[in-house]
């Protein structure tokens, strides 16, 4: 069978780095966030989950600019294949999307390209709530440095901004968790994606990304037979 | 224990800062030991605000009048709101009120994250770090609770000269303070008002401002800030939004139970896409 290497290492890398980041600054986050926990856990745990939050929020930060600085040509990739003018395919795609989640099974769903339509919209909102909620953080901790150099008040906005964009990012997580990890059965191995050798089977790139696996199988130069 | 509270009347005020020296006697508060470390305002009111070591000050608010400088003094310290900001946003439950009303800070549980000092509307705790490994803590005036649970009236009332502080069962300093007010009234100060029955809930700290409220700087009509409240609406809200994604997506899972589908083979020469067919 025939496998099309979709995601290179350097991608899985990040990716790797990134969901580190980001599973441990949503627990130590939560510890704060739910009151129950942070007396439960009590003040030692809660001052270690402290400084865990503060290193994970630089690597959450400073992997993707650092991998932007190192590999120019594949953010460029990156940002193209999110930047795409949507069509017809693409309306009907979004308007399916939620029978699809319930009887993916019988709903037939228009041919994609590199990223799906529901997949760069979703990338969008998490790339945003990201920056969000990156710089609400590196505002709060610099309040919390030197109290002086932030105002009361927009300290207090900048912990609205930061929990609202925490709940989004959780909600849109635990969909892209379901979706990207497979656990969604038309989804099924697409977790090898990310966490295993970056590759896709040519039966399931015709099925999510028909455009683009039919250019790829064309162009031969990713393509691998196992 | 029936709600106490300490009644501040400015009236009777003469600015002697005794109060602020019994507060940091009692409370073990360290002040600057060197010449000038408070920065010079001209003003006789030292230091400028309420700090970390500092739980009570007495604020000058010297207006120049024709016949000279005019005093509308305030005792500037932890109210100790009913409906308390501070309480509201720590994330700990490090705050919580004692049975007379008076808002505490429990050090031990205390994480230094600074929630407290920018929710409060009157910027009254503040926190400062202890140095060391050991992370910063937030202070505040704590009533005295120590002294106030023996039978003792807090340390700046039993130092005041002028009986400007007194402390007692709320609902008569409360009374004490209406009386204080008409009777100020029919001496000529028109614009004399108590401040603190129904502020916040009700505070535990009365005060009799002679001159009007904006004039000795107290906020009329104080609020939980806005912020602090939708901050707080987040957490069931959060809750909600993540347990209805976990259900749909559950209930997607369950719907998915079961599938199957043919694998796909693409044919470059021909561009067409082969299904087989899975046994069902």
């Amino acid at each position: 069978m025939r496998y099309i290497q979709r995601q290179s290492a350097f991608a899985r890398g990040l990716h790797w780095a990134h969901t580190i980041a980001c599973l441990s600054l949503f627990v130590t986050g939560l510890m704060l966030f739910i009151p129950a926990v942070a007396e439960a856990v009590g003040v030692g745990a809660i001052q270690g989950a402290r400084t865990i939050h503060r290193v994970m929020a630089v690597v959450f930060i400073g992997a993707p600019i650092l991998s932007i600085v190192v590999n120019p040509k594949g953010f460029k990739h990156f940002w193209n294949s999110m930047f795409y003018k949507w069509d017809s395919k693409d309306a009907e795609f979004m308007k399916k999307f939620l029978p699809y989640l319930l009887f993916g099974a019988k709903q037939h769903m228009p041919e994609q390209r590199e990223l799906k339509s529901g997949q760069a919209l979703a990338d969008w909102m998490l790339i945003s709530f990201a920056i969000l909620i990156s710089i609400s953080g590196v505002f709060l901790w610099i309040a919390a440095a030197n109290s002086a150099a932030l105002s009361v008040g927009l300290t207090r906005w900048m912990y609205v901004v930061h929990d609202v964009s925490m709940v989004l990012l959780g909600v849109m997580m635990l969909a892209h968790i379901y979706l990207g990890a497979g656990v969604f059965q038309p989804y099924r191995g697409s977790i090898r994606l990310m966490f295993g050798d970056g590759k896709v089977s040519e039966s399931d790139a015709l099925y999510h990304w028909g455009t683009w696996a039919k250019e790829e199988l064309r162009k031969g130069d990713k393509v691998t037979v196992e | 224990m029936a709600e106490t509270a300490i009644l501040y009347d400015a009236s009777k005020c003469t600015g002697c800062k005794g109060c602020q020296v019994a507060c940091k006697q009692w409370n073990q508060l360290p002040s600057p030991l060197s010449a000038d470390e408070y920065e010079f305002t001209k003003s006789f009111q030292s230091p400028l605000n309420v700090g970390p070591d500092t739980w009570l000050i007495i604020e000058m608010r010297e207006v120049d009048q024709e016949i000279g400088i005019e005093w509308n003094f305030t005792r500037h310290a932890c109210f100790h709101c009913t409906e308390a900001a501070c309480e509201i946003a720590c994330p700990v439950g490090a705050i919580s009120h004692k049975d007379n009303g008076a808002v505490v800070i429990d050090q031990e549980k205390c994480i230094g994250c600074r929630y407290c000092v920018n929710s409060c509307p009157f910027g009254i705790p503040q926190a400062k770090s202890l140095g060391g490994t050991d992370y910063s803590k937030s202070f505040k005036c704590w009533q005295c609770f120590d002294r106030t649970s023996n039978e003792r009236a807090p340390a700046c009332v039993t130092a005041c000269p002028t009986d400007a502080l007194e402390f007692g069962d709320r609902a008569e300093i409360v009374a004490k303070a209406n009386d204080r007010v008409a009777q100020l009234k029919e001496l000529g100060f028109t614009d004399a008002e108590a401040y603190g029955e129904n502020e916040l809930g009700g505070l535990h700290t009365i005060v009799v401002a002679h001159r009007g409220l904006e004039a000795h700087g107290l906020i009329r009509d104080p609020k939980v800030p806005a912020e602090t409240s939708f901050w707080q609406l987040l957490k069931p809200l959060g809750g909600i939004a993540a347990a209805a994604t976990v259900g749909g997506l559950g209930l997607s899972f369950i719907m998915g139970t079961g599938y199957k589908r043919g694998e796909l083979e693409y044919d470059e020469a021909t561009d067409t896409v082969k299904k087989k067919e899975v046994e069902q």
